[in-house]
């Protein structure tokens, strides 16, 4: 493999530049697939040599009397009050903005719900940065959204957990339960040298 | 044995901080960029531009459209000028060891159209206020991509970490 060169031009840090191209950055971890509604999803013993984390998903949920249902996310068990979420939305009419300053979760709004058209789930990706970082709170980015040709949402949502500690475990549940077909995966991303 | 994603180069601020993060001599060999960010910058505001520049192009060369939420209200505007705002990271006054996460996604960097590019940012704070952008520009350039220079107003904090990766279509 060729040698590639990255220079770094302002001033001195840790540049980590390669000596050849680190191949295969993207690397799954763990994948669960919903056979029977379940109420958790969890991935636990994450590993702590990646740079990043990303989750990828679809879902649905059996809330009842509901089109949609919430995604509520917490790491290292943590069921304190030590998460703030920040949601921007479009429903294809409008557009919204929201906190929950706070709470004991994470959430996200891109779970269909028990009355919302059959066979449709939302989709997510939920980026992790830095995940084994102990010198920042852990933040998680989410894209995500469902359409079901006549509702639908798109969101554009962070959260933080307001603890610095390394993720090592990651709780996913909703109001409902998640049904059957639903599905996370988690991959690793890569960090220099690795 | 091909692979599909590799990482470039990654580069986590010192001590001290540091004013822009320039990625130079980018490997032409892929088919799209992805470039992953958590950053703080030092300033005394909630949020500052992360601004994206190509190839050391100072023109008047960039445009962008973005969907912004504030943790209150929402609202969609069009930015021109000499770089592409991706979105904002965090400032100074957002609650303390909290950085912005953002992820800018450049597909068919080396090709001879100019360069469409999406990206996503959000802020955080243990607050009603942050912010998230989601954004979609343009490059009126035709020149393959060799280098991105990520830019903010004041320095980039410690522990501010930038990695590039690579995509490739075939294997």
């Amino acid at each position: 493999m060729s040698v590639i060169s990255l220079k770094y031009k302002s001033k001195s840090g840790n540049l980590t530049a390669p000596g050849d191209v680190d191949p295969g950055a993207f690397i799954p971890i763990a994948t669960t697939t919903l056979t029977t509604s379940t109420a958790t999803i969890s991935f636990t013993g994450i590993p702590q040599n990646y740079e990043h984390l990303q989750i990828r998903g679809i879902l649905r949920s059996d809330r009842a009397g509901q089109p949609k249902d919430q995604l509520r996310m917490q790491l290292n068990s943590d069921t304190g009050s030590n998460y703030t979420t920040h949601l921007l939305s479009g429903d294809g009419t409008a557009a919204y903005a929201a906190a929950n300053v706070g709470a004991t979760f994470i959430n996200n709004n891109s779970v269909t719900g028990a009355t919302s058209t059959a066979s449709m789930y939302g989709t997510v990706v939920m980026d992790i940065l830095d995940y084994a970082n102990t010198n920042k709170y852990t933040v998680v980015r989410f894209l995500s959204g469902y359409d079901t040709s006549g509702a639908g949402t798109v969101e554009l949502d962070s959260g933080v957990w307001l603890n610095t500690a390394a993720v090592t475990s990651i709780s996913i549940v909703t109001i409902g339960n998640m049904i059957q077909y639903s599905q996370l995966a988690l991959y690793g991303i890569k960090r220099a040298g690795a | 044995m091909a692979y599909t994603y590799s990482k470039i180069a990654s580069y986590t601020v010192g001590s001290g901080g540091v004013s822009n993060v320039d990625l130079l001599a980018i490997p032409q060999n892929y088919t799209d960029l992805v470039l992953k960010m958590s950053i703080r910058f030092d300033q005394a505001y909630e949020q500052a531009n992360i601004d994206i520049r190509f190839n050391y192009d100072f023109g008047s060369n960039y445009s962008v459209r973005r969907l912004r939420g504030t943790g209150s209200a929402a609202n969609s505007d069009s930015v021109s000028g000499t770089s592409i705002t991706i979105g904002y990271g965090a400032g100074d006054t957002l609650t303390a060891n909290t950085f912005g996460n953002a992820e800018l996604y450049i597909p068919n960097y080396t090709g001879s159209n100019y360069k469409s590019v999406n990206g996503d940012a959000v802020t955080e704070n243990n607050a009603t206020a942050a912010w998230a952008v989601l954004q979609a520009g343009l490059w009126s350039n035709t020149a393959a991509i060799n280098s991105i220079s990520i830019i903010c107003g004041g320095k980039w904090k410690q522990y501010s970490t930038f990695t590039l990766y690579g995509v490739k279509a075939e294997v």
